[in-house]
């Protein structure tokens, strides 16, 4: 086993790996760009090496920069977690050729899996069902045209290198193929450092369901069931389950039989996600394979008693994959649910900033994997994920019951998130019937404003504040008054014989 | 919610304070008093009665109607930010020089328009030059946060008179980023 571990990340896929390396008494390093000093990943690892300025470009995804913090700290190997390097294969290669471990698939079966174009070609070639789409990326205009024509609009421009929806369009008509392109092709550079994207047909109103997959570096492989993530944003999935409610044990074994094929055919090892798209009769497609952890990995782990992260570790560092397929049952269900940092009031736009206050909810079956604090600065370079909120339940109704309740449990303060849209979300009946398809937010939640209760709330909310300017400025037992304002001409500050109600 | 009920009548007023806040950038109203140990609180037509308690500097607790609601409160200079049920509000005292940032355009005078990023974020392209012609939602600059394209648009017809930003720049929502004249009408 490994004696330290660096983790090439940030946030809470960081704070998700240092925990696994405490637990399995691997000594764990940080890596942080400047802006990222007094993030939580930083505070918690053994040790924590600066590895360049605020854009990832310049630090996170700097391969040389991330070898050299191993090199003179002794990590014998890396955790990418998701985003970043993690399904970089020539990070990969780099790593092999300098006798550092990557935690993650051997670099040419990421190479092939991360080439969505290549790995589409393989699953073909394999007898798995696959979306229509472009077998090769292209950078002719001509032959984009040409391909949607032939595929039919709508289509969807995707990018090679994509995963988390960057760089992906969906295109009506021809007009709006080039501008749908080139910010495709923007963000896909931005994103991953490589700007080829290609085109494929938008299937409407799939579902999106994943089966989790665990291969050891022999070759044997096991599927740890489903993962449904239909709910989704900008093509950016923000609430997520298992089981599907799609899935009878029928499709569900057929599935899992064809993610295990799958990645057997890419010759992949540690864990990884075959993502499918399942239309409206219960057809179902190769959409791509995600060679990294997930975000959404807890719930596999609620339900199946598995921790994935110290798989990955087992595996990397040569040790047999020990689960059978026929011991994987999961067993309850389980709910994730994204907590970002931006604004649904306004169309989702980021909200970085300060988080003046923090209370992480807590309760039976309830976990909450967290990248922040209360009095860390969010900031503007990266992903607005700030935690996770994961409730496992023995039934699906439960499990939304509590997820409901855990979300107005959780509480940040200071800049604009998720969570009660979320919240809306979760308690809305078409998501609660199990109805839900990837239209389902652009459907009933083309914007997000006032919704019943609202007026109350926010009356509830002004009562507060007022309770509390009225016991700072008269400050009747106890309360310091932490910001107490100058002498101003208040009307409150005549209000001598204010007390605190309630005290029964 | 309904707890607020309509006006009740009876109960001779004590001493009342009254706020003016802007919530979420929208001004309210609100007074407040304390009857017997009970809290008051009164908007127009709409009451609540609540025994509230304070539980930690960033906690309340309500009690009505049968229900206990935790508040939760934390104060950043000016504004307090507030949760109820899972929901958050910014709340500050109105005050006639606070604006509303974070709202895009803005009308300079009849003429002229400047152009807000409506987050922070950092320039990644910017579109247009000075002295160019523009029409209404045409994209002028796109502003990158959290990995995230934002394209922020012209909302007139007219004329980039300056542009106040660089490929690269960190802006915030209150510097303007481009100034938009609006084309003199064709005698």
């Amino acid at each position: 086993m490994f004696g330290k571990i660096l983790i090439a990340n940030r946030g809470e896929i960081a704070v998700r790996v240092i925990k696994a390396c405490r637990e399995m008494g691997i000594g764990s390093v940080a890596v942080y760009s400047e802006v990222d000093a007094a993030g939580l990943h930083v505070r918690l690892a053994d040790e924590a090496v600066p590895v360049g300025p605020p854009p990832a470009a310049e630090s996170y995804l700097d391969m040389d920069r991330i070898l050299e913090a191993a090199r003179v700290t002794g990590a014998e190997a890396i955790h990418p977690g998701y985003g970043f390097l993690s399904e970089n294969a020539a990070f990969a290669r780099l790593c092999e050729e300098r006798g550092v471990v990557f935690i993650g698939p051997n670099s040419k079966a990421l190479e092939l899996v991360g080439d969505k174009v290549r790995a589409r070609q393989t699953m073909e070639k394999a007898g798995i069902p696959t979306v229509p789409g472009m077998t090769s990326v292209s950078t002719s205009l001509e032959e984009f045209r040409a391909a949607a024509r032939a595929l039919g609009y709508p289509v969807m421009v995707k990018a090679s290198a994509g995963g988390g929806g960057k760089g992906m369009r969906i295109v009506c008509d021809e007009d709006g193929l080039v501008p749908a392109l080139e910010a495709g092709r923007r963000e896909a550079k931005s994103a991953f450092g490589d700007d080829s994207v290609y085109l494929e047909k938008y299937i409407e109103e799939p579902r999106h369901v994943e089966f989790q997959v665990l291969a050891d570096n022999r070759g044997h492989t096991v599927h740890l069931s489903e993962r449904e993530c239909s709910i989704q944003r900008r093509h950016q999935k923000i609430v997520e389950e298992t089981p599907s409610p799609a899935l009878d044990p029928e499709l569900r074994a057929r599935m899992g039989e064809t993610a295990v094929r799958a990645m057997r055919a890419a010759g992949y090892n540690n864990a990884g996600t075959v993502e499918f798209l399942l239309d409206k009769d219960r057809h179902f497609y190769f959409l791509e394979v995600n060679a990294r952890i997930q975000v959404e990995h807890p719930v596999t782990e609620l339900t199946t008693g598995v921790d994935l992260v110290r798989q990955q570790i087992l595996i990397a560092s040569g040790a047999d994959l020990s689960l059978r397929q026929e011991d994987l049952l999961p067993r309850g269900h389980a709910i994730e649910c994204r907590i970002y940092a931006e604004d649904p009031k306004t169309n989702f736009l980021p909200s970085p900033g300060r988080i003046a206050f923090l209370r992480e909810p807590k309760g039976p079956g309830i976990r909450f994997d967290s990248g922040v604090y209360e009095g860390f600065e969010v900031p503007v370079y990266y992903d607005p994920i700030l935690a996770k909120l994961i409730v496992w339940a023995e039934d699906r109704e439960a499990a939304l019951r509590r997820m409901s309740a855990a979300l107005d449990d959780c509480v940040i303060l200071g800049i604009h998130t998720t969570a009660g849209f979320l919240k809306d979300v979760v308690d809305h009946p078409e998501f609660r019937a199990g109805r839900a398809t990837t239209s389902f937010i652009g459907k009933f939640f083309p914007s997000w404003g006032r919704g019943d209760g609202e007026e109350d709330r926010e009356r509830l909310a002004l009562a507060a504040v007022a309770y509390e300017a009225l016991a700072r400025t008269s400050g009747p037992k106890g309360w310091p008054g932490r910001d107490r304002k100058k002498d101003r001409a208040t009307p409150w500050t005549t209000l001598g014989r204010w007390r605190a109600g309630g005290e029964t | 919610m309904d707890d607020f009920g309509p006006l009740a009548g009876g109960g001779r007023d004590m001493s009342v304070a009254v706020f003016d806040f802007l919530l979420d950038g929208n001004p309210r109203k609100i007074s407040v008093e304390t009857r017997d140990g009970i809290f008051v609180a009164r908007e127009g037509e709409r009451v609540l009665e609540a025994e509230v308690r304070r539980i930690t500097a960033n906690e309340l607790q309500f009690r009505f109607g049968g229900r206990s609601v935790r508040v939760y409160l934390a104060r950043d200079g000016e504004r307090t930010f507030v949760s109820v049920d899972g929901r958050e509000f910014a709340v500050s005292e109105s005050r006639p020089e606070i604006g509303r940032p974070g709202e895009g355009d803005e009308k300079t005078a009849e003429t002229s328009f400047r152009v807000r990023s409506p987050m922070p974020g950092k320039v990644t392209k910017i579109a247009v030059v000075e002295g160019e012609e523009v029409r209404k939602n045409q994209t002028l600059v796109i502003v990158e946060a959290m990995k995230m394209e934002n394209e922020i648009k012209t909302a007139i017809d007219g004329v980039v008179k300056k542009i106040h930003v660089a490929v690269g720049d960190l802006v915030d929502s209150e510097r303007p980023l481009i100034e938009v004249e609006k084309k003199s009408p064709s005698p």
